[in-house]
């Protein structure tokens, strides 16, 4: 009887414990071997293993610093974009509209989201271009005489770009932790004679705040380390982090692109042991979680 | 006074809701327009036909059928490995935040990052790479969907399982599975639309494979868009929103029930 037990206990250490192994090894494997390789040497088309600073020394200054600097401040501007839009929204859907149609409303979220960012970016470089039906409607109306040269290639464009590619997926941890409020609190709130904006301010705002947080992460460090809507809609020369990563990726200079994506990658686990440690994780994840 | 204010801050929160959904959907509609255009002699669809003697985009396409198939099958499999580990071990926190980390990274990084780990155990760019950095990629959703089917199921309903002399397999496949298989088949049309979209972490590691994503985006990059790329784009838009659309109704009924 003893040994049965024994034995099944080991037949599910193996079948649950080699895949959840394979999955660890799979996403922290290469993160490691990646800061590994940023101390690495180029030499030729090929890396030499090293303890050497120079990638990191390389990335902290000259234009690819330009670039940092620039990235963090989009990253951070398009997150506050991205926030008060997804903020709204998430919040009519968690208390103002009937439970029947809640899925539904945040399934239109979910479309545009999962359709390839990149074709919808070329879209955008597409209906925003000198002769784009944007600039032709704008001068059908006599709004504009001539087309507007600030729509494409431009700081407009670019946010424009980042905020529809990750904006609609920030909707759902808001949504989240919105609608995991006691109504409980809210109601006393309002008993011990609290206007709507003093109750939203203290109460609800701030316990959503793990799903903003966990939102505004995620916008950051899309726009952030992006390639695709840079490249498209900020016309040349105009840089983010990923665009950086991919001319040092087509030099095929991998302890460079390793370094980028080291500080890249550090930073983000930074804002993220940051938020675990702030928030109570159940208050987002409750619901999800059940009751383990 | 206060009702009106509230009807008027109502009715603006609405618009605007409706003004995101404009901005998020325009872009779904230029491909299509453009698909038609400069078609010549070849009739309404040559830009369409013009697709299918691309010998290289055909093998691209190939590549993404395979990959998907495999990315829709391996990662709620995986998703639902790690979250009955999750149950039986009650570590949610540590494997809740590897899985999430993917989302974290840059899709850039996260391609260097599986590329360098590949290049190190000496496997050289393949299909399988190009699944790899996939099923990473979809695992965090398949995980979240799982976790959220699985936290509805009363545990109780397996202690009953147990109580009336099924061991642990047959409570799960007799008990449980039946109850949860509708959120796993959710969990895989998820991963099938997120592999069929995915570009920049593929093209990392794509080697000489292309998806139909990446060839795209090399395309785009090397001699710019040509009208049957429209009609391309137009193809993904389309079956996206198909999978989509099986992903609705399948909800829909679940929800019925």
């Amino acid at each position: 009887m003893r040994s049965a037990l024994n034995s099944s206990r080991l037949a599910r250490a193996v079948v649950l414990g080699t895949p959840l192994a394979l999955i660890f090894v799979l996403i922290l494997g290469p993160l490691a071997i990646t800061l590994v390789v940023s101390f690495w040497q180029k030499i030729g088309f090929s890396m030499r293993p090293a303890m050497s600073f120079e990638n990191y020394a390389a990335f902290f200054s000259g234009t690819r610093l330009d670039v940092l600097l620039r990235s963090l401040w989009v990253g951070v501007s398009a997150a506050v974009v991205m926030l008060l839009l997804a903020y709204p929204i998430a919040y009519l859907i968690a208390t103002r509209l009937r439970t029947a149609l809640v899925r539904p409303v945040l399934f239109l979220f979910a479309v545009p989201f999962l359709v390839n960012y990149v074709v919808r970016t070329f879209s955008w470089s597409e209906l925003l271009s000198r002769t784009g039906p944007v600039n032709t409607g704008l001068m059908a109306v006599g709004i504009t005489e001539r087309p507007l040269d600030w729509l494409l290639f431009s700081d407009f464009a670019v946010y424009l770009g980042l905020v529809t590619a990750y904006m609609p997926f920030m909707v759902f941890p808001i949504w989240l932790s919105l609608s995991g409020i006691d109504r409980r609190l809210v109601e006393a709130s309002w008993m011990l004679g609290e206007g709507p904006l003093a109750t939203f301010r203290r109460v609800v705002l701030p316990l959503s705040m793990p799903g903003v947080v966990a939102a505004a992460i995620f916008g950051f460090v899309g726009a952030f380390g992006e390639v695709a809507v840079s490249q498209i809609l900020g016309g040349t020369g105009y840089q983010l982090l990923g665009n950086t990563i991919q001319s040092a990726l087509n030099t095929l200079d991998y302890p460079l692109a390793a370094a980028i994506s080291s500080v890249a990658t550090i930073l983000m686990l930074a804002l993220i042991v940051l938020w675990a440690r702030i928030f109570d994780l159940r208050l987002l994840l409750g619901k999800i979680m059940g009751r383990t | 006074m206060t009702m009106t204010r509230g009807k008027i801050a109502n009715l603006l929160g609405w618009s605007l809701v409706a003004l995101v959904l404009v901005f998020l959907y325009a872009p779904l509609v230029p491909p299509a327009i453009n698909s038609f255009r400069d078609v010549g002699e070849g009739g309404l669809f040559a830009n369409y036909a013009a697709i299918l003697s691309d010998d290289r985009l055909m093998a691209a396409g190939r590549t993404s059928v395979i990959v998907g198939l495999l990315v829709a099958l391996i990662s709620p499999l995986l998703a639902l490995l790690a979250a009955e580990a999750v149950r039986v071990w009650r570590i949610p926190r540590l494997v809740l935040g590897v899985i999430l980390i993917p989302l974290f990274v840059p899709g850039i990084s996260m391609g260097v990052a599986t590329a360098l780990f590949f290049q190190t155990l000496g496997i050289s760019p393949s299909l399988l790479t190009i699944t790899a950095v996939q099923v990473i990629w979809a695992l965090p959703f398949a995980f979240l969907i799982i976790l959220t089917v699985m936290a509805n199921f009363d545990p109780i309903q397996r202690e009953a399982a147990y109580m009336s002399g099924a061991n642990r397999i047959q409570a799960f496949f007799e008990v449980e599975l039946p109850q949860i298989h509708p959120g796993i088949l959710g969990a895989a049309i998820f991963s099938l639309i997120l592999s069929f979209n995915e570009t920049i972490r593929t093209s990392v590691v794509q080697g000489g494979q292309n998806t139909v994503q990446t060839y795209l985006w090399s395309q785009y990059q090397q001699v710019g868009l040509s009208p049957n790329l429209h009609a391309l784009m137009t193809i993904l838009i389309v079956a996206t929103l198909l999978l989509l659309g099986l992903l609705a109704l399948l909800d829909a009924r679940q929800t019925r029930r």
